[in-house]
């Protein structure tokens, strides 16, 4: 692939250095730590221009110049030797450079070979190499280090070998794990379907991602390498014929600088050490923040108080539970355009009512669905808009008044949360524990009873209570999720998503349960999916949601056969039908709008069949059409009334 | 050739060791995850693979790659026994076989433009030096949808939608010029506004570049409009295989009519009877005896318990395995 494409890669490479740059770029201590290192590089390149005195020159010396403190002539004093301490040190950044990167390349094709090895092919290979690493991992490295230069002859090219071929076995283990894990992915299996060899997927798919682990293991790899090359040296293990920083700490140590107060001579290589460790792993840790995406770390503000601070109570409505009046719901990043998550959305809810949210991904349900229980990151905020929940604005509520109706009042199923269950504790324990946590005056006696109910309102049996997660179905798993969240008696439940990751029929036997529920405890539900199906089978009102904004409100009846907005419209006809098979499909050409870059005009328009020139410059408000509670945003609806 | 035998997969089993039951066991528990598949594919024909988790349609579909090596049975091409080639036989048959996967988010390599991406295959089987290299790669991007192609080729697989990514992965296939797309679940990551233009899309193919689909999913819904055929799977077993019409508007199996019942009908007026079939498809180590279906059966008779259920024809396409059926 590198031969065959060749046009392109020098500018992916430039691209991709650039992005690179400017990632590295936010992280404070890499460019502190690269900065540090090129000091040392450039003191080693450039040696012979920056050190004032000759490597070694002995031949002007006398018994005077002998640990001679700082002075003009001797900016650092002189050693032992009577030696210039600053030459010396600027000649062994040479030797400390040289052994820490050849021995960490050595160390590196050793390591990361083993760890592909390993990864890619698994099997007996990877049992040998890896029993082969651990056996490498346990016997201490300095004692075998010492011992083998001990041994052999205490050349620098030794000593670079030895080091090299010791410091490999943390590299192993970490390209080991980072191939397993890129092996076990799709595009992999994607790759063997097309024909390619084994190599070839190493060398395209494998390498490219295990490469930044590699990199940041790289920089570490060095800085220990050079960190057991002064080691070795101090104890007086060191090529005797070169004189690196530890060479220079041997000498000083052994020939009684510390007796004669000569700290300089002990200072500045030692001072040197650090610098270069310490440059090494603030580098290594710029380098991890923008290479490995895990330690990702998101700046968030704080969150925001709040909006009045004097609750408003709003006459209640006969079996009103909830009233959501015009609300929005922006996130703001450090140094970005808020993105309008949730623009002016308002709709009501009864009693026993169940009602379908409707939207594609992406288009702010479940953000509003949070903020009804102010349960947004702290970078949304509600910016405007009032939530009423038996009459009591929620928005305005603090912390504690807000916790006693989370849960209570109003629970939530998250979407995938079955996966959320512990998995070394019973299911039934787990309930225990919801009911316990939110019910904390709950008779103590009462709670396995309690328990033993709600697992079979949601059709659990009592055998299967003592199961752990891993012996559930994901349905079960599901249903236990619905039993937790029925702990406290809400009077609303919000369904997030909860049967997208389920097969059919167990999608099915979901929705049966939900609505079961609604009949026998009068609960309210607000499903939301992106699923038009679903909602037709069980809902008793919907709202569609399309980038942020109401598209439609109506009754479940009027949403199917009378809808108004051009979005539920095309979506309908999106759907496959099976009452009309060989109907084609149509689709809604391009994709729904991101929320930071919002089109200016109706957030539909771009995708929209019926769009005019005032769709693309205004945002439609909301009209409704007839008496029954329909609403649609639509310019189009405007004209027609 | 005959156009009948284009694919032809006759008693195909797949059985997995599942380790022992015991630690002194004796014997190793197996999972039957397909167990006695058999079909035929004409060439241009769309045939939907339908079922559950657990039914073993995604098990078959590697087997059908070569990605896994069949424990019994033979998957013939045409006319030649592809059942157990070796990588280098299987080369020039991969051209041939393509598949679409179903998270487009996994199945690109994010570090590759889409340009690498869709050369790719080409590289693998020695066309990289063709001199219609890039007219080649340019036709089967836009061919995918992706219009024109040199606005998405130097892009990274982030910078696209789902749609756009799963139209990747169909020109990273459609490039080889294959014969047969294998399609698992390619829509049921997306977004339903978008899950048409892909369904789309493999529908025109047929017709412009006569490739015959093997569409894999769990929503019979959305096989309506373009499956020539329909095979509903249960625990590892085709259990009735029709023409689309037949399957959808005359279901015989009582899975294949649970399954149709709780398809959601986008229409409120039109809300009926479902029949919500109990628990879930049991674990494929231990397969129930008789007919495998009899657990979760509503209309099971006490038979179905003992006798496993031949495959029944019910006209010259739709056959169906169901005791019931047996006069």
């Amino acid at each position: 692939m590198q031969t065959t494409l060749q046009n392109t890669s020098p500018n992916k490479t430039a691209s991709q250095l650039f992005n690179f740059w400017e990632s590295f770029k936010k992280s404070g201590t890499g460019v502190v730590g690269l900065y540090m290192i090129i000091v040392i590089l450039i003191l080693a390149i450039f040696a012979p221009l920056i050190a004032p005195y000759d490597e070694s020159s002995t031949a002007n010396v006398g018994i005077s110049d002998i640990y001679q403190p700082p002075s003009a002539q001797h900016w650092f004093g002189t050693d032992d030797a009577g030696q210039d301490v600053f030459s010396n040190f600027v000649y062994g950044a040479r030797v400390s450079l040289t052994v820490g990167f050849f021995a960490a390349f050595i160390s590196l094709i050793i390591g990361g070979s083993f760890g592909l090895i390993a990864g890619f092919f698994g099997g007996r290979w990877e049992t040998s190499l890896m029993r082969f690493t651990d056996i490498m991992l346990v016997i201490p490295d300095l004692p075998l280090t010492v011992v083998i230069v001990a041994l052999t002859k205490p050349s620098l090219f030794n000593i670079i070998l030895v080091i090299g071929l010791l410091g490999w076995t943390t590299t192993a283990r970490v390209v080991r794990s980072q191939t397993l894990a890129v092996k076990s992915r799709k595009f992999i299996l994607r790759a063997r379907a097309i024909g390619a060899s084994k190599p070839h997927i190493v060398i395209n798919h494998i390498l490219p991602l295990v490469m930044p682990i590699l990199v940041v293991q790289g920089v570490l790899v060095i800085s220990l390498a050079i960190l057991n090359e002064s080691t070795l040296s101090f104890i007086g293990l060191g090529d005797p014929s070169v004189l690196s920083w530890g060479q220079m700490l041997n000498y000083a140590f052994g020939r009684g600088a510390l007796s004669s107060g000569a700290w300089w001579a002990l200072l500045v290589p030692g001072l040197g050490i650090v610098w270069i460790v310490l440059g090494l792993t603030l580098l290594g840790q710029g380098l991890e923040q923008v290479l490995n995406p895990r330690t990702d770390t998101h700046h968030l503000m704080p969150s925001r108080l709040p909006l009045s601070k004097e609750a408003l109570v709003k006459p209640l409505h006969q079996n009103t539970l909830f009233e959501v009046q015009n609300l929005s719901i922006h996130y703001v990043g450090e140094g970005k355009a808020p993105a309008h998550a949730v623009e002016d959305v308002s709709f009501t809810l009864k009693e026993g009512e169940l009602m379908g949210l409707v939207g594609e991904s992406g288009c702010g349900k479940t953000t509003l669905m949070l903020a009804l229980l102010r349960l947004l990151p702290s970078a949304g905020q509600i910016v405007n808009g009032k939530v009423f929940f038996k009459g009591k604005d929620l928005t305005s509520l603090s912390e504690e008044e807000l916790n006693e109706i989370r849960w209570r009042g109003i629970s939530i199923v998250f979407q995938g949360a079955m996966n959320a269950l512990n998995p070394v504790r019973t299911v039934g324990d787990q309930i225990t524990e919801a009911v316990m946590k939110h019910e904390p005056k709950f008779p103590k006696e009462n709670i396995p009873a309690r328990v033993t109910q709600l697992l079979e309102l949601v059709g659990i049996t009592a055998d299967q209570r003592d199961h752990f997660p891993h012996q559930y179905s994901g349905g079960m798993r599901q249903r236990a999720m619905i039993a937790m969240a029925l702990a406290c008696n809400p009077d609303v439940i919000i369904a997030d998503e909860p049967t997208t990751a389920l097969d059919v029929m167990i999608q099915a036997q979901i929705l049966e349960l939900l609505d079961n529920l609604r009949k026998k405890l009068g609960l309210a539900v607000i499903f939301v999916t992106h699923d038009l199906g679903i909602v037709a089978e069980l809902c008793d009102k919907v709202l569609v949601m399309y980038g942020g904004v109401t598209a439609e409100y109506a009754d479940v009846d009027t949403i199917y056969n009378n809808p108004k907005h051009p979005y539920t419209q095309e979506l309908l006809k999106a759907f496959p039908d099976l009452t009309k098979p060989k109907k084609k499909l149509s689709s809604i050409p391009g994709y729904p709008p991101r929320l930071d870059a919002l089109p200016a005009g109706c957030r539909f328009a771009p995708r929209c069949p019926a769009a005019f020139e005032r769709c693309h410059t205004e945002q439609p408000a909301l009209h409704s059409i007839g008496n029954n509670n329909h609403i649609a945003s639509c310019h189009l609806v405007e004209a027609s009334k | 050739m005959s156009t009948e035998h284009f694919l032809e997969v006759q008693g195909l089993k797949k059985h997995f060791e599942a380790g022992r039951p015991a630690l002194f066991s004796r014997d190793v528990q197996k999972v039957h995850a397909v167990d006695g598949v058999g079909f035929t594919l004409r060439r241009s024909e769309v045939i939907a693979l339908v079922g559950e988790s657990g039914c073993g349609k995604s098990t078959l579909a590697l087997l059908l790659m070569g990605l896994e090596d069949p424990t019994a049975g033979t998957i013939k091409f045409e006319g030649q026994d592809i059942t157990h080639l070796n990588d280098h036989e299987r080369k020039d048959l991969r051209r041939k076989i393509q598949m679409v996967f179903q998270d487009p988010y996994e199945s690109l390599n994010p570090t590759q433009t889409i340009e690498e991406i869709v050369t790719e295959p080409l590289v693998v089987h020695g066309f990289a030096n063709v001199p219609d290299r890039r007219e080649r790669v340019v036709k089967a991007m836009e061919d995918a949808g992706l219009k024109p192609a040199e606005v998405y080729m130097s892009r990274y697989p982030h910078e696209l939608s789902g749609g756009q990514r799963q139209r990747v992965v169909i020109a990273a296939a459609l490039v080889l010029e294959p014969e047969i797309i294998l399609a698992d679940e390619p829509v049921s990551m997306l977004d339903v506004s978008i899950r048409a233009e892909v369904i789309n899309l493999l529908a025109e193919l047929r017709i412009t570049r006569q490739i015959a689909v093997i569409f894999i999913t769990h929503d019979l819904g959305s096989v309506g409009f373009f499956a020539d055929r329909v095979a509903v799977m249960y625990l590892g077993r085709i259990v009735e295989i029709g023409t689309m019409l037949e399957v959808l508007e005359n279901p015989q199996h009582p899975y294949t009519k649970a399954l149709i019942s709780v398809i959601p009908v986008p229409n409120p007026r039109l809300r009926h009877e479902r029949i919500i079939l109990k628990g879930e498809t049991p674990n494929p180590i231990n397969v129930p005896s008789g007919c495998r279906f009899h657990p979760r059966c509503p209309v099971a008779i006490e038979s179905c318990k003992a006798s496993d259920p031949p495959m029944v024809t019910l006209s010259k396409t739709h056959q169906s395995a169901c005791l019931l059926l047996v006069k």
